[in-house]
């Protein structure tokens, strides 16, 4: 047993931080909040030549081929800013999403695109039911010609106004299968609009009878003389599951900012003549905050860990996400109450985790969803 | 990162000769009755034979140092032990032994040598069972306020006062105590600890009679006690740590009572009530089909797994000798919070069945009913909920100026 880092996973640590720290500081994150313009953009570009974006990609298609953990400690940095996407989207799911469901041409064609960011993929999944099931997809890919014209509406897609390119989950004309294909964010047919609001990064896609080519269905899966598009769905459920931990770790770094933000302040913020932290009633908060946040520590640590040695970790994956959503959620929460009014200008910081609390709360499945999974992957 | 245990081919083979030994020396006829009071003297009885065999091997305190009748162990040693032990549904020390436990990694900090040598064999060989003796009607969570006065008087130390909610059944052979020895002194700096033999004159043991004698991790207690001293003339060269310099003596006691040592396990009774669920039906389902009862479920596996990683990580902490801050109070603190969650958890569930003990009309042979009575008593043994954030929130460093360290542990 040792739950320490590895030495090398300590550089990378102290790494990602120094470059955090100075390519994204608390005035370019409020710009990037305030006009929405994360990717392309200089930091991007700097995020991009650093080579993290291909962390979980194989060396053998251009990546870093790190382990689960290692990504995991890259992706705590990113949370600590909070960077804004698309580096979840791309690096992580759209990544591992080619990886489960590409062949073998398109992960050597993609891979080593999305790996030094000249693709940046976002994944589309959901629409108007908004289940993360394959019930819920509803998009069509019909045949035409030698390949399909795929038409639907995909809401609530993360980062999509940030893609070069979109995976979309789409389902065959006769509705048997659900799959997925890969479409240019430019193509004709297709519309972004983001959804304005509290959310952070969300937006609408329409699929207005785009045409792609065969080559755009990611195929990896399909069994032969069957639908390219079979297979598609599983590929993609396992690339989640995958995916998971790793945003669980983004909720980490999140909440590990938020802690020490709370603390400093509550250490240097005085009214009635005294720190704010020698009351009880502060420290209630900020205790609150830190059992959140090692409760998220721990159970996606743990479920990176079963990733890496090849252990059976549906239950440690929803585990990490019911919890770490939660505890990110929470432990935003517990700062506004630490912070009261300082808390809620757009210029202190706060706010940024607390939209990134609310929009990754239900990303890749909400609480209440894992929680079903999890009772099935305890066989109850 | 390593979230398990690995075992050398030194440990398996380690496991091979713990096995075979335990398979020998394990008595017959040991049993696990749901609420610790009704453990029998001779049950009793046969937990100390045990603890002296053990103790012979050096495998009752597997770590603790040879040179003072430990095993002097690593803890590579310690966990294949725990794990075999546990098998058996019994712990190290197989018998409630807080003095010993506490005591004893107190004395190895703050003792004497001539101490350590006197008093370290007994305990790590298992001959003597150990009470600690903080509490008292005055000093609950306000520990620092102990009023049970030592006085020096010649070669001894003359005691009298009262601890209350203490110790266990079948007696003790010492009793690891904190007392007042300058009642007109500064707080902090008045109390002195003593290894006080049970058998001195003036000590009398009256049983408490509460809502549950369990609550405390480790082996059950039994049932708590009032002791009291009534001009009980112990030895000065009990006294551990030096006169007046008792609250340093307690930050190492209390350090290791906090949860800072943190442990390897599942939750039985999580284990139990899961068990429960899938095997037991209504309206001709497993309860655990129950789209309510998944809920109630799924929040205790929650708080069960978060504990386990808990008590995880600071086993890894304390073994690997990381920095520790707050998290040991922050490790009972959920313990005691989560376990009352889910004591209502199982209430929800299973309903009055949860509340009997009664052979056809309750749940799990009694262990559940118990269960429901020692989570309400657990949240106060070694410091209440509140005192455990107090605690954190000084390691933190927002209670105070200064940033409060953790005890030292040996």
């Amino acid at each position: 047993m040792d739950l320490s880092l590895t030495e090398e996973q300590e550089m990378l640590k102290a790494a990602v931080r120094r470059f955090v720290d100075t390519e994204y500081p608390k005035e370019t994150l409020l710009e990037l909040a305030a006009t929405g313009q994360n990717a392309p953009s200089e930091p991007w570009s700097k995020l991009a030549a650093t080579g993290w974006l291909g962390i979980v990609i194989p060396t053998e298609y251009g990546g870093e081929g790190g382990s689960f953990t290692d990504a995991g400690v890259l992706f705590e940095e990113l949370g600590r800013g909070p960077v804004p996407g698309p580096h979840l989207s791309s690096a992580a799911l759209g990544a591992l999403t080619i990886l489960e469901a590409g062949t073998e041409e398109q992960k050597r064609s993609l891979l080593p695109d999305v790996a030094a960011g000249r693709r940046t993929i976002s994944l589309a999944i959901t629409e108007a039911d908004y289940q993360w099931d394959e019930s819920d997809v509803q998009a069509i890919a019909a045949p035409d010609g030698d390949g399909y014209r795929i038409s639907g509406t995909k809401v609530y897609v993360y980062d999509a106004a940030a893609a070069t390119d979109i995976i979309c989950a789409v389902r065959t004309e006769n509705r048997q299968h659900v799959g997925l294909a890969l479409i240019p964010a430019d193509a004709p047919g297709v519309s972004i609009r983001k959804l304005e609001g509290f959310a952070w990064n969300l937006a609408e896609v329409r699929l207005d009878g785009v045409q792609i080519g065969q080559s755009a269905v990611l195929s990896g899966r399909a069994m032969p003389g069957s639908s390219p598009f079979s297979g598609g769905w599983l590929a993609l459920e396992q690339a989640v599951a995958t995916a998971i931990p790793l945003l669980c770790a983004y909720q980490v770094g999140g909440s590990q900012q938020v802690y020490e933000m709370s603390v400093e302040y509550s250490r240097t913020r005085i009214q009635f003549g005294t720190p704010i932290g020698r009351f009880q009633r502060v420290q209630d908060h900020i205790i609150n905050l830190v059992n959140e946040l090692d409760s998220a520590r721990w159970t996606t640590y743990e479920a990176l860990w079963k990733l890496d040695t090849e252990r059976e970790a549906a239950d440690s994956v929803h585990l990490a996400k019911t919890v770490s959503s939660a505890a990110y959620y929470n432990a935003c929460n517990h700062a506004h109450e630490v912070h009261a009014g300082v808390g809620s200008t757009t210029e202190y910081g706060l706010t940024l985790h607390t939209t990134a609390s609310r929009t990754l709360y239900q990303f890749l499945g909400d609480p209440k969803f894992h929680r079903r999974r999890l009772a099935d992957a305890l066989g109850l | 990162m390593d979230f398990e245990p690995r075992y050398t081919a030194e440990q398996e083979a380690f496991r091979t000769e713990v096995q075979e030994w335990l398979h020998e020396n394990i008595p017959a006829g040991i049993e696990h009755p749901a609420d610790s009071i009704d453990l029998t003297y001779e049950q009793y009885q046969l937990r100390r034979d045990l603890g002296r065999r053990l103790g012979e091997k050096g495998w009752l305190w597997p770590t603790a140092p040879e040179e003072y009748g430990g095993g002097g162990l690593t803890v590579d040693h310690s966990v294949v032990l725990e794990e075999e032990i546990d098998g058996y549904n019994l712990s190290l020390p197989p018998y409630y032994d807080s003095g010993g436990r506490l005591g004893g990694n107190s004395i190895l900090v703050w003792g004497s040598e001539e101490q350590k040598q006197e008093f370290l064999p007994k305990i790590f060989k298992g001959e003597i069972r150990t009470w600690q003796l903080l509490t008292e009607p005055e000093a609950g969570s306000d520990l620092a306020n102990a009023k049970t006065s030592a006085r020096r008087d010649g070669d001894d130390y003359v005691i009298n006062g009262q601890k209350v909610y203490v110790g266990s059944a079948h007696g003790s052979d010492y009793m690891w105590t904190i007392t007042c020895t300058d009642p007109e002194g500064d707080r902090h700096h008045n109390l002195s600890w003593f290894m006080v033999p049970s058998d001195l004159p003036g000590i009398s043991v009256f049983p408490m009679d509460l809502l549950s004698s369990a609550g405390e991790s480790g082996a059950g207690s039994g049932v708590k006690n009032i002791v009291y001293f009534d001009n009980v003339r112990v030895p000065a060269r009990n006294l551990i740590g030096g006169e007046n310099e008792g609250w340093k003596v307690a930050t190492t006691h209390l350090e290791l009572e906090h949860g800072t040592g943190g442990k390897i396990g599942r939750n039985w009774i999580v284990d139990r009530i899961f068990e429960y669920c899938k095997t037991n039906n209504r309206r001709g389902e497993p309860l655990s089909k129950d789209v309510d009862v998944r809920e109630r479920l799924i929040d205790i596996y929650i708080d069960a797994e978060i504990g386990r990683l808990f008590q995880l990580r600071n086993y890894w902490m304390r073994h690997s000798g990381a920095h520790i801050t707050y998290e040991g109070p922050q490790a009972s603190y959920f313990r005691k919070q989560s376990g009352l969650r889910i004591a209502t958890g199982i209430l929800d569930i299973l309903g009055p069945a949860a509340l009997t003990k009664d052979s056809q009309w309750g749940a799990g042979e009694g262990h559940i009913e118990a269960h429901q009575r020692a989570a309400i008593i657990a949240l106060h043994p070694g410091g209440t909920t509140d005192i455990q954030k107090v605690i954190m929130s000084r390691r933190i460093g927002i209670g105070r100026q200064q940033r409060e360290r953790a005890g030292a542990l040996a």
